[in-house]
């Protein structure tokens, strides 16, 4: 099979054709979320919500419900009880992300586990995308396009408060609403998320090309676009190659998504490496 | 005499407490236009917590804060009074630029709103201000300790206030730039705008700030001009004697 076969003959598929379009739309809106939970360092909170954000998934499941209310019910119980910990019981926060988190997994897998289908948990965890249905992909270009346009309005503030959310409230800014808008909005990627790479994997794209654009871009909108662009490569081309060589889709895309940070990490540090040892030569030799 | 009727900023027996400690006792100030007002005092006698009751961040326990002698704020959460934080309490490791962090200034709470000329405008009026105008689209993690300084500097004039309110300015700077900040303070205090800076440094109060407010155990324990608050049995009072809460 020549190239062009290898890039075109799954989508002759239907299936493969919505996976696609679930996964590009998922690939561009948690690169852009993952900019922000970097920079505001909630990387472990999303962690901590997507393992969390079962327990919804499963309850939702089980009455018949849609898996996203039930997902965004999870996420925001989850915020509930941490707040909880943290303000009256005072338990330091990343105890409290961490018990409450793993709580609701738990109680997440027992939910999925009680289901008839014994392969739903491996499919809520890692995704599917030969479950991809038409309506899923309309519940995740819109919420998709929801993240997205969230994210751009309230770009002003969310810069506001990363840089100094002290300041921000001296200007009137109401800093606990603008974290509470933004960990929907990562919930909401989660659950986009979830048809095709799954919850776990969703995390992976979320924090992964935003680590390679944190070491690569130099201004937020450039950490914005290589983020999204990493994204899309590792979307793109994990499902072309979880599709040929029969690999779980999921993981194959965090994978080349992980493999993305490596990749930047040489192309940034040897390069300024060898850099200061040619800036350095040429000191020695004007010096001689 | 001051040339104002009414001062600008006032506390009214404004108090602080954490839990069940008292940073800030019962505190009666007045600040007028055009002031340059240095807080000292050790560390622990509440010059942060004036400073943070003023501004709103921390909520008053009693008393009140006043602007403009009207209208009356249990928390001044208001542009008319710009808050200039340490240094160290920003993210100086995000690839933001400073025309950015600067015009965080105008972002108040219509978060949604896209900058208009008009914010633009202030924005580049205020990085002219403090002469970084040719760095708007320098990332702020490339900048010194002292452009970074003048840029929170900037930030707080974007906001086209009344009061001035820094919180240890010129800790961690080196001398030269040190210079350049105060030259900037002076500067800007030769219009109505007042500025109340919380300083370590004690010389420098004396020297650039025309009026000095001690404070001691979460009391004000001496308030005039910088020369006499500040002399040798002043220092001693002040820094060195421990003041019953």
């Amino acid at each position: 099979m020549n190239w062009s076969g290898w890039l075109t003959e799954p989508f002759a598929y239907d299936f493969m054709v919505r996976a696609a379009v679930a996964t590009i739309a998922v690939c561009i809106a948690a690169p852009a979320c993952g900019v922000w939970a970097l920079s505001r360092r909630l990387v472990y909170l999303t962690d901590a919500m997507s393992h969390g954000m079962l327990a919804g998934v499963a309850g939702a499941a089980i009455i018949g419900g849609s898996l996203l209310v039930g997902g965004l019910i999870a996420a925001l119980a989850m915020a509930l009880f941490i707040s909880l910990l943290v303000v009256r019981a005072r338990v330091p926060e990343d105890g409290a992300i961490g018990v409450v988190g793993q709580g609701l997994f738990a109680l997440g897998v027992i939910g999925v586990s009680l289901q008839s289908e014994p392969r739903a948990l491996a499919h809520v965890l890692f995704g599917n995308p030969l479950t991809v249905s038409r309506f899923d992909v309309i519940v995740d270009v819109t919420l998709v396009v929801i993240v997205i346009g969230t994210l751009a309005a309230m770009k002003p503030a969310l810069l506001a408060t990363t840089f100094d959310a002290v300041h921000a409230r001296t200007v009137g800014m109401r800093v606990g609403l603008i974290d509470s808008a933004l960990l929907v909005v990562l919930s909401m990627t989660v659950v986009a998320g979830l048809v095709t790479v799954g919850v776990l994997m969703a995390v992976t794209l979320i924090v992964a090309p935003a680590v390679t654009a944190r070491m690569l871009g130099r201004s937020l909108n450039a950490m914005f676009a290589i983020a999204v662009a990493s994204g899309l490569m590792a979307g793109v081309a994990g499902l072309l190659l979880s599709y040929h060589a029969g690999l779980p889709t999921g993981p194959t895309v965090a994978l080349l998504a992980v493999a993305q940070v490596g990749v930047a990490a040489l192309w940034a540090h040897p390069a300024r490496a060898v850099q200061r040892s040619l800036i350095s030569d040429r000191a020695s030799a004007a010096a001689h | 005499m001051n040339r104002h009727a009414t001062p600008v900023l006032e506390t009214r027996r404004l108090s602080v407490t954490y839990g069940r400690r008292c940073a800030l006792q019962p505190t009666d100030l007045a600040v007028w236009p055009g002031e340059a007002v240095a807080i000292v005092g050790r560390n622990g006698s509440g010059k942060s917590s004036l400073l943070r009751a003023l501004c709103g961040i921390e909520p008053a326990a009693r008393g009140e804060v006043v602007l403009h002698a009207e209208s009356c704020h249990h928390t001044a959460r208001t542009v008319e009074v710009a808050y200039v934080p340490q240094r160290s309490e920003a993210r100086w490791d995000l690839p933001f630029s400073v025309g950015q962090v600067v015009a965080a200034g105008r972002t108040r709470n219509r978060w949604w709103r896209r900058g208009s000329r008009g914010d633009r405008d202030a924005v580049d009026t205020a990085l002219a201000a403090v002469d970084l105008d040719d760095l708007g689209d320098r990332a702020v993690s490339e900048l010194s300790g002292g452009q970074a300084q003048r840029v929170l500097l900037a930030r707080a004039l974007v906001q086209q206030p009344d009061v001035l309110l820094m919180d240890e300015p010129l800790a961690g700077l080196d001398l030269e730039t040190v210079d350049t900040v105060l030259a900037l303070i002076q500067r800007l205090t030769v219009g109505d705008l007042a500025v109340c800076c919380v300083l370590h440094e004690v010389d420098i109060a004396r020297g650039s700030f025309s009026r000095v407010v001690a404070l001691s155990g979460g009391a004000v324990v001496a308030d005039g001009p910088a020369a006499s608050v500040l002399d040798a049995d002043g220092i001693e009072s002040i820094f060195l004697r421990r003041v019953a809460a």
